[in-house]
């Protein structure tokens, strides 16, 4: 009768200290994972300028783009050295918008599009923007999976008993405009060719 | 529709279901051969047995293509290893991929060949290899190749070579211990140590219907492991990508292709994102076939993604 209590103990202990651990990980991951989006924001802030510089001959005309990616890298600069998780990831959206805009650039000048200069830029953009946005979305699956295992039974036990909080992730507003659905997009976007 | 997490659960469930009835199939096995063995010998058995030199012989055969999968398969099939500028959109695809997986990035190769297909090795994530035929790069758009690159990384994620490895190790103690039995009883000549008792006679019974039916079975469970990861790697790209219509037209585009891969053979036909022979059949026979695939329907692996648009 001893031994079964004394396994039931051994069983119970292992089971608290791999909760334990896996919430103690997780926490250290989310950091880690932070810390990746403001590595590859730098590492977009590092690009701009060789982009720049390298298509800046086929782009002369169109100096507004210029303009825009100057300053969302100066943007992602400033939020990378002030190391809050939500600067960093609103700059990186600044640089988001600007991607768009050159590709109605390159759309609509058809000898632009032959340039493998632009081709390459266009997609060293893409390449760079797919990658914040994945390190985001690390943060954001670290965060619920966190925050999942806090709340489910029988794990819940071990986040109350060692005082695990909720973790925020990536703060979005909880009210605005992209919560709710306006009449305008609702409709069928139209296509004019 | 289902919500993804719920088939990503649903998915684990039935993958520990079919994992835990053949460790208990292979373990039945193995308790009949050892008694049909000493049935037959006249020995009870015990010690290393026929049993402990099967499992070392089998584990030792397996061991190596274990070990040095990544190795042996990228010989194989002739890889070369990406290069970021020359295939800038597969080796950036990978990197991002392996961003958001929280995975070390796997060592990116190239099959040229015609036939679009990928596939994943290595033993685990610091060792994986994610390999692409120059076909389906292309073939594929950004999105599409995404989808495919993040099925590929959710089989390393799953440590799903790992399982592979094992399960294949304990198919071949089973074929091995079959063969031995018929073997055995074919030569004749049977210890008589101990009187035979109604036991020993079940055991003899059973153990040679064990020999012919249990590689068979045991083959079966492990190719309907081999389905049930394929439609987990399919869920767990959707919750890397969130885009199933990337993964979706992928697998229609690598489908309606008719040729096969040159490189493949049986051995490594587990490895690809769809199964590289190709081989059509529809129907009752179709079905019945479908038992002997490594992998599921295409049509039926769409259907599944469908619902989680």
């Amino acid at each position: 009768m001893n031994y079964i209590f004394i396994g039931i103990g051994i069983v119970l202990i292992f089971w608290i200290a791999s909760t334990y651990n896996f919430f103690v990980s997780a926490k250290t991951r989310i950091k880690a994972a932070v810390q990746e989006i403001g590595n590859q924001l730098k590492r977009q802030a590092d690009l701009i300028p060789n982009l720049e510089s390298s298509a800046k001959g086929y782009l002369k005309h169109e100096k507004g783009i210029f303009a825009d990616l100057t300053n969302a890298r100066k943007a992602i600069d400033s939020a990378v050295k002030s190391g809050d998780v939500q600067k960093m990831a609103n700059a990186g959206s600044k640089f988001a918008q600007v991607l768009p805009k050159l590709q109605v650039i390159v759309e609509s000048n058809p000898e632009m599009k032959g340039a493998s200069v632009v081709t390459k830029l266009m997609d060293e953009l893409r390449d760079t923007t797919d990658k914040v946005m994945y390190a985001r979305r690390l943060v954001i699956d670290l965060t619920a999976d966190f925050n999942v295992k806090r709340v489910r039974i029988p794990s819940n036990i071990i986040a109350s008993l060692f005082k695990f909080e909720e973790l925020p992730g990536l703060i979005t507003p909880e009210k605005g405009e992209h919560v709710s659905v306006s009449s305008e997009d609702v409709k069928t976007p139209k296509v004019k060719l | 529709m289902i919500n993804i997490y719920e088939a990503i659960d649903a998915n684990k469930r039935k993958s520990v279901i079919i994992v835990i009835a053949f460790i208990l199939f292979v373990t039945i096995a193995t308790y009949v051969f050892a008694q049909a063995f000493g049935a037959y010998s006249g020995y009870g058995p015990g010690g290393l047995g026929y049993v402990g030199v099967a499992f070392i012989i089998s584990g030792l055969m397996s061991i190596g293509s274990y070990y040095f999968s990544d190795k042996i398969v990228l010989a194989i099939s002739n890889a070369k290893p990406a290069d970021r500028k020359k295939d800038f959109l597969f080796y950036t695809v990978v990197e991002n991929l392996s961003i958001a997986s929280g995975l070390p990035k796997p060592r990116a190769y190239i099959i040229d060949d015609t036939a679009p297909n990928a596939f994943a090795t290595g033993r685990d994530p610091d060792h994986a290899v994610i390999c692409a035929t120059r076909g389906l790069l292309d073939k594929l758009n950004r999105s599409e190749l995404e989808g495919v690159i993040a099925h590929e990384l959710s089989h390393i994620k799953h440590y799903d070579i790992r399982l592979a490895g094992i399960v294949t190790v304990l198919v071949g103690l089973i074929a091995l211990l079959g063969d031995w039995f018929l073997r055995v009883s074919w030569m004749g000549k049977r210890g008589s140590n101990r009187k035979g008792s109604q036991l020993d006679a079940i055991f003899l019974i059973l153990g040679l219907l064990f020999a012919i039916m249990a590689p068979i079975i045991a083959k079966l469970i492990q190719l309907a492991i081999s389905r049930r990861r394929e439609f987990m790697a399919d869920a767990g790209a959707i919750n890397l990508t969130r885009q199933p219509q990337g993964l979706i037209s992928a697998l229609k585009k690598i489908s309606k292709d008719s040729e096969p891969l040159e490189v493949a053979n049986k051995a490594t036909a587990h490895f690809y994102i769809v199964n590289p022979f190709k081989n059509k059949t529809r129907g009752a026979v179709g079905r019945f076939s479908g038992l002997f695939n490594t992998h599921p329907p295409v049509t039926e692996r769409i259907n599944v993604l469908n619902k989680m648009l």
